[in-house]
């Protein structure tokens, strides 16, 4: 108590701005999906989309449309295609324009 | 009697498109001048009110863990407020079930302006319950969503950056992420935690 007491009459400030640093415990956190686009193969793809319980992922032609608001971060895909699937990692995903959110993944050989 | 199609902006041509442009940067720049003026009003002082349209609780949660000591978002100038006419966003959580249409209508309407509405987690972005009998399936249904926070639920973290982003104090950084790994990426961990480049003021 008493030592953050004299750190505050210190610095003069006793609050840090967002992010004041990196945080150490977001490794812990669930984070949607990012995906190997040169692993996806068509059969891949659909499983994927099978697997998906919220409808994030949906199949669109060629490539997935990956719906980042509707994802969960449950894992299945992970551990469906671990070799094609990994956690992305991110977690500021706050949008002011929900289109912003859907994301297109090619699949192999597709472009786009 | 309503005008005729005389009063309608040509169809097709390149003049139409040209005037279809300029309406939209003109749109754009009004849109940034409210965002600025929204900003300076909120930047410093907001207050919050949540929402449970028919949530499981565990994004309350989280939002209750943004008072605790760790996060803190007072130091921020974000409290809670249990009233809607003291509040200036409404942050809600949940599938908006249809009983709840016009609690939800209410309260939006009791709350002064100008307001902002954030709906928060997978619930009130569409992504657990599809729209049937009971649910809407998403809180913009019902209400103008201005900032969307994904996240099953989202962390405190997340829930700190959807705030400043709805106040204009953090830039949104989803619009510029693809969701697609890099092969050699694969198998290392990867980069994480917020950035500290962007210091919100």
């Amino acid at each position: 108590m008493t030592l953050w007491f004299l750190r505050g009459l210190r610095r003069g400030v006793v609050t840090t701005h967002y992010p004041h640093r990196p945080e150490s415990s977001a490794v812990l956190l669930p984070t949607p999906p990012s995906f190997r686009a040169d692993a996806l193969t068509p059969e891949l793809a659909d499983l994927l989309c099978w697997v998906c319980p919220s409808h994030a992922l949906r199949r669109d032609g060629d490539a997935i449309l990956f719906d980042v608001g509707a994802c969960t971060a449950c894992g299945r895909c992970q551990e469906v295609a671990p070799g094609a699937v990994r956690a992305s990692g991110e977690f500021e995903l706050a949008a002011t324009n929900r289109a912003a959110l859907i994301k297109r993944i090619p699949l192999l050989g597709g472009d786009s | 009697m309503t005008p005729g199609p005389v009063l309608l902006p040509p169809l097709g041509g390149p003049g139409g498109a040209r005037s279809a442009k300029e309406e939209q940067a003109e749109e754009e720049q009004v849109a940034r001048k409210l965002r600025d003026q929204i900003a300076r009003q909120f930047g410093r002082s907001l207050h919050i009110r949540t929402l449970d349209t028919g949530s499981c609780a565990v994004c309350e949660q989280e939002i209750r863990l943004l008072a605790a000591p760790h996060y803190d978002l007072h130091r921020l100038g974000f409290f809670f407020t249990p009233a809607p006419r003291h509040a200036d966003l409404l942050l809600a959580t949940g599938p908006m079930i249809r009983a709840m249409d016009v609690a939800a209508r209410k309260a939006y309407e009791a709350m002064p302006g100008p307001k902002l509405v954030v709906a928060t987690g997978a619930c009130a972005l569409g992504g657990v319950q599809p729209a049937d009998a009971f649910v809407h399936g998403t809180v913009s249904e019902i209400l103008p969503v201005d900032v969307w926070i994904p996240g099953c639920p989202p962390s405190p973290l997340a829930l700190l950056h959807g705030l400043l982003v709805a106040v204009g104090r953090l830039a949104e950084k989803v619009g510029a992420l693809s969701f697609i790994a890099e092969p050699g990426l694969m198998e290392e961990p990867s980069s994480l935690g917020p950035s500290t480049e962007e210091g919100a003021g």
